[in-house]
């Protein structure tokens, strides 16, 4: 595991309006995670937890402090900016998966490569590899539809790996999943992480939090521990 | 994959694709129809006028050929006066009337025209032989069958009917050589020809219509681009003539009909308008669906441009196809149109009310196109640029 | 009337009131004109012209002794003609037409039987054929039967063209709520209640449509005339909106938007609401 910080955070606030309140959603975070780690961070719901990942995804950007990703302030990205930056370098992986439901398995994997222009042949090539990678080599040509909750998530962290991203985020990957699916989301993600993948997950599930090598705690916007 | 993705979302909903091509189908029909209504009466009017060449029309001062009554005397002077231009090729002076024809204890009513066979442009010689000789006549279709007659029977055909007393006067004794299609007769219009001179010698006993009359000149130029001069000209050295070249011809029309270019505006806005408003709404309807699908598409990384892209593309998609099948709906719809439109009476027979003409055609169904595009622009455009972490909020909510 | 034509060419060309030319007759009598020709030959009542057969012959001077509107006459309405009145004689002997007319126009006593005066006349006529009037506005209004004809088939391509529109928009309208008629039928709404929910949505744009529509149409109806009635200076009314107009108007939009509602939501009450949650 090398040193140096892949995520550094410093005194990062987030805060939305909710009708005619405010609300605080994050209230002075500073964090670093290194390069390699498995990070998990964990709270109750409202703490601050997934706002927290938006802004490390660079989906999102806070209303003050600094972020910066493998040493790049992406706080203050323009929209191209953020948005190349998540292509190369981001993969993300949801709750929901949200595949597109009119392509198949080895078209989903091979749409962020699409758009990163790499060449068709090579993009059937890759996507191929990762799916088999995902031990679902065999159902290349399934749509969503025709695919258990738990083969679309792997689905779905198939296509986050797609432009051999420097972090792989999830935000409750194993949350719409039944408990044996959702220890073999774990296992994957294990694997992940023992091949060079620094992950961070947000998580409600005990298992896959304990699963990380580090837990990060939030409360209220803050975080309390790790 | 941009494409991919488009033909893919639209086949997703396969009902209410159908259903808004086919909306976007009859506004394209509706378009085209009014662009052949607007432009159609003026070019085939104009193809209709220059089907022998003449370019310049001489009537009596202040009317439109055959118009009225009224004639140009002095026929052999008119044409003496025109031959000093050196730029008018040809002349060819045509006398208009009427006749009357006993069949079988029934007065049979026709038109006729004198002419000079050998420059005539007024009809085409179907079958038999042209009036070559001074007793010869020829009829179009309607009037041989109304005749009941055969080319070389010989009738007695006069310019003057009484019918108070029930008697004919200008009789003379024709024989039909041939049978003709007037190029600028109408379908209901039972028409004969003869010879200028002897129409006139028909005419002879009709005080009002005795002498070297015509009721129109037709003129062929030389060089087209003297046929403005040429008219000047006429007019300054004939005052009692009003000339008219093909322009101020159809400008005369155009103002008379004027009502139809301004139907074919209204409702072709109209159309246009309805098209956009279709696209625009099923593309906002689509995206809208599909709020969660492209804040994640933006998420992993496709561009804002990328997603507008695509979901423009399902605009293009749905306008191009409902615009080929507006088109064969259109063409079909025109053809109807046009068939009401003809019973026009006294309207030529080769006059379209609805014309065909690639050029404008396809600029309005370019037109429709590109504002497939633009409306699919705006909701796209607004969907791709939605804050990513709140919709995805949002969905996750919904 | 053509030589009137003639006579208001000579007239027209010249833009001022002609020089009286050599004249037949010592004491000028009148005539009148229409309204445009007074208009474009700048001529006002009192006025002395000379009238003739030909362009720059001699004719007789008159004075103009009255200005006429312009009947309500379908077929005068697109030509450009200028009508010129002249007292009977005087017409038939500038045009040497002799003791001759085009034809009688006859007023009858109130209560006479038309029908039968029309067999009587014909019966003893001898070369010319009485005929009412109301035969010949038909066949002088040829020209017009041919635009209803086509205004006709313009409106039926309309409606046909409105329904499909009407009903593409309803489909799509509805169908972005499917996760509300998807949440109400789990709740355990019946798909008779949601249905019949959406009809009246329908049913009331429906009628607020008609409504707004009827006023639009009316509108445009008031502008289309005063515009035309301008451009071809007539009183002629050309576009009118009748009661029956508007009820057939409004039955049609109403039963379009009723039975696009109807369409629209029966085709998703039929979807299981899972599937239109999209699981």
């Amino acid at each position: 595991m090398s040193e140096s910080p892949i995520i550094s955070l410093r005194d990062v606030r987030r805060d939305y309006a909710l009708g005619a309140e405010r609300v605080h959603a994050l209230q002075g975070v500073s964090l670093d995670v290194v390069r390699g780690d498995y990070v998990a961070i964990v709270g109750p719901s409202g703490c601050g937890k997934s706002t927290l990942l938006n802004l490390i995804g660079v989906i999102d950007q806070p209303t003050s402090g600094t972020v910066a990703i493998d040493g790049k302030r992406v706080d203050d990205m323009s929209d191209r900016e953020a948005t190349q930056f998540r292509l190369r370098n981001i993969g993300f992986v949801f709750q929901r998966f949200y595949l597109m439901p009119i392509l198949s398995a080895l078209e989903n994997v091979a749409l962020p490569m699409a758009e990163a222009g790499v060449p068709k042949d090579e993009r059937v090539k890759r996507a191929t590899g990762l799916l088999t990678y995902v031990w679902l080599g065999n159902r290349q040509r399934h749509r969503p539809s025709e695919m258990s909750g738990g083969e679309q998530q792997r689905v779905a962290i198939a296509r986050a790996l797609a432009n051999q991203p420097k972090l792989l985020l999830a935000d409750e990957p194993t949350g719409e999943l039944d408990a044996k699916t959702g220890t073999e989301i774990i296992a994957l993600f294990q694997r992940l992480n023992n091949d060079g993948t620094t992950i961070v997950v947000v998580t409600h599930d005990e298992e896959l939090a304990s699963a990380a090598r580090r837990k990060i705690h939030m409360r209220d916007g803050r975080v309390v521990d790790g | 994959m941009r494409a991919v993705l488009a033909k893919a979302s639209l086949v997703r909903h396969r009902a209410r694709t159908m259903l808004a091509i086919l909306g976007v189908a009859i506004a394209a029909a509706m378009l085209l129809d009014m662009v052949m209504l607007a432009t159609g009466m003026r070019e085939s009017f104009r193809q209709l006028l220059l089907t022998r060449g003449f370019q310049l029309r001489l009537s009596p001062k202040g009317t439109l050929p055959f118009d009225t009554d009224a004639t140009i005397g002095d026929v052999a002077g008119v044409m003496s006066t025109l031959r000093r231009n050196s730029d008018i090729r040809e002349i060819s002076p045509v006398l208009g009337g009427s006749i009357h024809i006993a069949v079988r204890g029934r007065d049979v009513s026709a038109s006729i025209l004198g002419i000079d066979p050998k420059v005539q442009g007024d009809y085409e010689l179907l079958s038999g032989n042209d009036v070559t000789a001074a007793n010869a006549i020829v009829v179009n279709a309607r009037l041989l069958g109304e005749l009941r007659s055969k080319i070389g029977d010989t009738i007695s055909v006069s310019t003057g009917y009484d019918p108070q007393t029930r008697s004919y006067s200008g009789q003379r004794a024709l024989v039909v050589t041939g049978t003709v299609r007037f190029i600028y007769g109408a379908s209901d219009q039972s028409a004969a020809a003869v010879r200028r001179e002897t129409l006139q010698e028909m005419n002879a006993q009709l005080p009002t219509r005795a002498g070297d009359r015509a009721s129109l000149f037709m003129i062929r130029v030389r060089d087209s681009a003297n046929v403005e001069a040429t008219r000047h000209w006429i007019e300054s050295q004939l005052p009692n003539v009003s000339a008219l070249s093909i322009a101020t011809a159809i400008a005369q029309v155009d103002q008379r009909l004027s009502y139809f270019r301004q139907l074919s505006l209204i409702l072709g806005a109209v159309s246009l308008f309805v098209g956009f408003l279709l696209v625009t709404t099923l593309v906002t309807v689509s995206v809208n669906e599909r709020a969660g699908e492209i804040a994640v598409l933006r998420a992993i990384g496709v561009s804002r441009s990328h997603v507008i892209e695509q979901i423009v593309v399902e605009g293009v998609f749905i306008s191009l196809l409902g615009a080929i099948i507006g088109l064969a709906l259109g063409l079909a719809t025109a053809r109807y149109l046009n068939s009401i439109l003809s019973a026009f009476p006294g309207l030529p027979m080769a006059i379209d009310f609805f014309l065909f003409q690639p050029r404008a055609a396809w600029s309005a169904l370019g037109l429709l196109i590109a504002s497939g595009i633009g409306a699919g622009v705006y909701p796209a455009f607004r969907a791709a640029s939605l804050p990513i972490a709140e919709t995805l909020r949002k969905e996750a909510i919904a | 009337m053509l030589l009137a034509l003639l006579l208001v060419s000579a007239l027209t060309q010249d833009s001022t009131v002609a020089k009286p030319l050599p004249t037949r007759e010592r004491i000028p009598r009148t005539i009148a004109i229409d309204e445009v020709l007074a208009d474009q030959a700048h001529l006002h009542v009192g006025d002395r012209v000379s009238i003739s057969p030909l362009p720059n012959t001699p004719g007789d001077t008159v004075i103009i002794g009255a200005i006429v509107r312009r009947g309500a006459d379908p077929s005068e309405v697109a030509r450009g003609d200028l009508k010129v009145r002249l007292h009977l004689d005087q017409l038939q002997t500038l045009s040497n037409y002799g003791d001759r007319v085009d034809r009688f126009a006859i007023q009858t006593k109130p209560g006479t039987d038309i029908r039968s005066l029309i067999e009587r006349v014909n019966g003893i006529a001898f070369g010319f054929r009485a005929y009412p009037s109301s035969e010949i506005a038909v066949e002088t209004s040829r020209t017009f039967q041919v635009v209803s004809r086509f205004h006709r088939a313009i409106g039926i391509i309309t409606i046909v063209a409105s329904s499909v529109f009407l009903l593409c928009i309803m489909v799509l309208k509805v169908e972005e709520r499917r996760r509300d008629i998807a949440a109400l039928r789990l709740m355990g709404i019946s798909r008779a209640t949601v249905v019949r929910a959406i009809i009246t949505e329908a049913a009331l744009i429906a009628v607020l449509g008609s409504a707004l529509g009827i006023v639009l149409g009316w509108l445009v109806s008031v502008f289309v005339n005063w515009h035309y009635q301008a451009v071809y200076r007539t009183p002629l009314a050309f576009s009118i909106v009748t009661p029956m107009i508007v009820i057939v108007a409004v039955a049609l939009s109403l039963a379009l938007g009723v039975g696009a509602g109807i369409a629209a939501s029966l085709r998703l009450v039929r979807q299981p609401p899972l599937a239109l949650f999209g699981r």
